[in-house]
């Protein structure tokens, strides 16, 4: 798909979403794609989306082409987009709210999510990827154990490949507490408005959620202490996805 | 270089900690992160401790790591968690859950995140060349073979992630973390409020190195500046907790 073709002939700002294609259980399986595109729904930015081309100029996913320009990483991309079409969702906070808005995303991306990722990858050795998605990426079908190595390496030189799968699952549960501690019965993360820092959030929290069939964490989202999370996604869910069922393949018929 | 790793001939005395790391820096106790956090911590909760700066690297290839009663403990983390729990510490036990998951964010932000920064900085972006200005006792053979852990840590950063960016994208991911840790630091004392806590440690820990050990870099400005409070917030805790900071360096300052 020719990203210069669909530069808006009125000369407004395009944007192409370029990801995964969609996932069994939720629209996406990455949940940096996820936040991306919860955030355009958010935020109110049209947008196409582009499943044929998932890796970007950074070799990962998702990534963006605005205006014909490509952009990757999806924190890099939200902020492109935020200062384009003006859209400053946290400009009722004080800097203080501000900075500890910062602090819980990168706990969700540069922690959590390594939790994540090395509970599908290397725990669940990959076994869960064909319940959680239907048009698996070629590498994933064909060259599964290429993968898990490539993730082993990823996680080792990251740090937590070094601790024991208990002390692993232990410090995403920690991380899980602190964000369900400091949610506590509020509707979004800081406050009765979503913002940024909630897209990322519910990225992260719906591959835990959702995408993580048998991960030990299952029994504290649905009766134990992190209930208010499973409550959070779905109020994410339910008020920017409510299309959510047809995003997803095959479309779930109610 | 975990391969090589052979168990110390050293002991301390019954319930006295044996912290493992790498020998004083010339603007530091320690020219990595994580031994001045957790020896900081020791300090803070006065448990008793020997230093051995023979055996900096421990059974997870990885410095500081410590000895207790006859066993090996890794990670400067786990390491302060078996502390407090086994001495009975806790520093934070005024804060609300809340207040303690905020804690955990700005703890990770600085290890999982802007230590990333300092380690491109430090080995990338000046190919290990400032390491010459803060530690005095490298192996000459070490001029050598540089290149091939500056090639090391490049291609652990690019695992993570952080290292797929470019420098002017990294340098202003690092400004983000420290404005974002200036504005929750405010005017108080310590990050949590009037009392240190255990994630001051770690804070103090990360700052130090980009207070005092990243000589000409667009950081150091900063700190003199916008970030002023950080560096009060540093000199605070090295005139509270290192007395005899200068006998820790080396060479001491007189």
């Amino acid at each position: 798909m020719a990203a210069a073709a669909l530069e808006g002939k009125d000369g407004s700002n395009v944007v192409i979403l370029h990801q995964l294609k969609r996932g069994k259980l939720t629209p996406c399986i990455s949940p940096f794609a996820l936040k991306l595109e919860t955030y355009l729904r958010i935020a109110g930015i049209a947008y196409q989306n582009d499943f044929d081309e998932p890796m970007g100029p950074k070799g990962k996913t998702p990534w963006i082409t605005l205006n014909g320009k490509k952009v990757g990483d999806s924190q890099l991309c939200l902020e492109l987009l935020s200062e384009t079409f003006h859209k400053d969702l946290s400009h009722h906070l004080s800097i203080e709210d501000k900075a500890v808005a910062r602090a819980f995303q990168i706990m969700a991306e540069d922690h959590l999510y390594w939790v994540m990722l090395v509970w599908r990858w290397i725990y669940n050795g990959g076994s869960s990827l064909p319940l959680i998605q239907t048009d698996l990426h070629f590498a994933v079908r064909y060259l599964r154990p290429i993968v898990v190595s490539r993730v082993k390496s990823q996680v080792s030189a990251q740090g937590m490949g070094h601790h024991s799968q208990s002390e692993v699952m232990e410090m995403g549960l920690k991380d899980l507490r602190a964000i369900s501690n400091f949610l506590g019965t509020k509707s979004f993360l800081m406050g009765d408005q979503p913002i940024e820092v909630d897209c990322a959030m519910f990225g992260i929290l719906a591959q835990i959620l959702w995408n993580s069939l048998g991960c030990p964490y299952e029994p504290h989202f649905t009766a134990g202490e992190l209930i208010n999370l499973k409550g959070y996604c779905e109020r994410m869910k339910r008020t920017f996805w409510p299309d959510w069922n047809q995003c997803l393949i095959p479309p779930l018929v109610r | 270089m975990a391969g090589c790793w052979k168990k110390p001939n050293v002991s301390a005395g019954k319930d006295v900690v044996l912290l493992h790391q790498l020998d004083r820096g010339v603007f530091t106790p320690s020219i990595s992160p994580f031994p001045l956090k957790l020896e900081t911590y020791l300090r803070m909760a006065n448990i008793p401790y020997e230093n051995d700066f023979k055996d900096p690297m421990g059974p997870k290839g990885k410095t500081p790591w410590m000895t207790l009663n006859g066993e090996d403990f890794s990670d400067s983390q786990l390491c302060l968690e078996l502390l407090a729990s086994t001495f009975g510490k806790d520093f934070s036990s005024h804060l609300t859950e809340a207040e303690r998951a905020i804690g955990r964010t700005f703890q990770i932000m600085a290890e999982e995140h802007l230590y990333w920064v300092v380690v491109l900085w430090r080995w990338v972006y000046t190919k290990g060349k400032t390491l010459w200005a803060i530690q005095m006792n490298f192996p000459a053979p070490l001029r050598f073979i540089m290149p091939i852990f500056v090639r090391r840590m490049k291609g652990q950063a690019s695992a993570q992630g952080m290292g797929r960016h470019s420098q002017e994208e990294v340098i202003e991911m690092g400004m983000k973390d420290l404005r974002a840790m200036s504005a929750y630091l405010g005017i108080k004392p310590y990050f949590m409020g009037d009392t240190p806590t255990e994630m001051d440690c770690a804070m103090f820990g990360m700052l130090a190195m980009i207070v005092w050990c990243m000589p000409g870099s667009p950081f150091e400005q900063h700190m003199k500046g916008e970030f002023i409070n950080l560096k009060d917030f540093c000199e605070r805790m090295k005139d509270q907790f290192w007395p005899d900071w200068n006998q820790c360096l080396l060479p001491p300052r007189v």
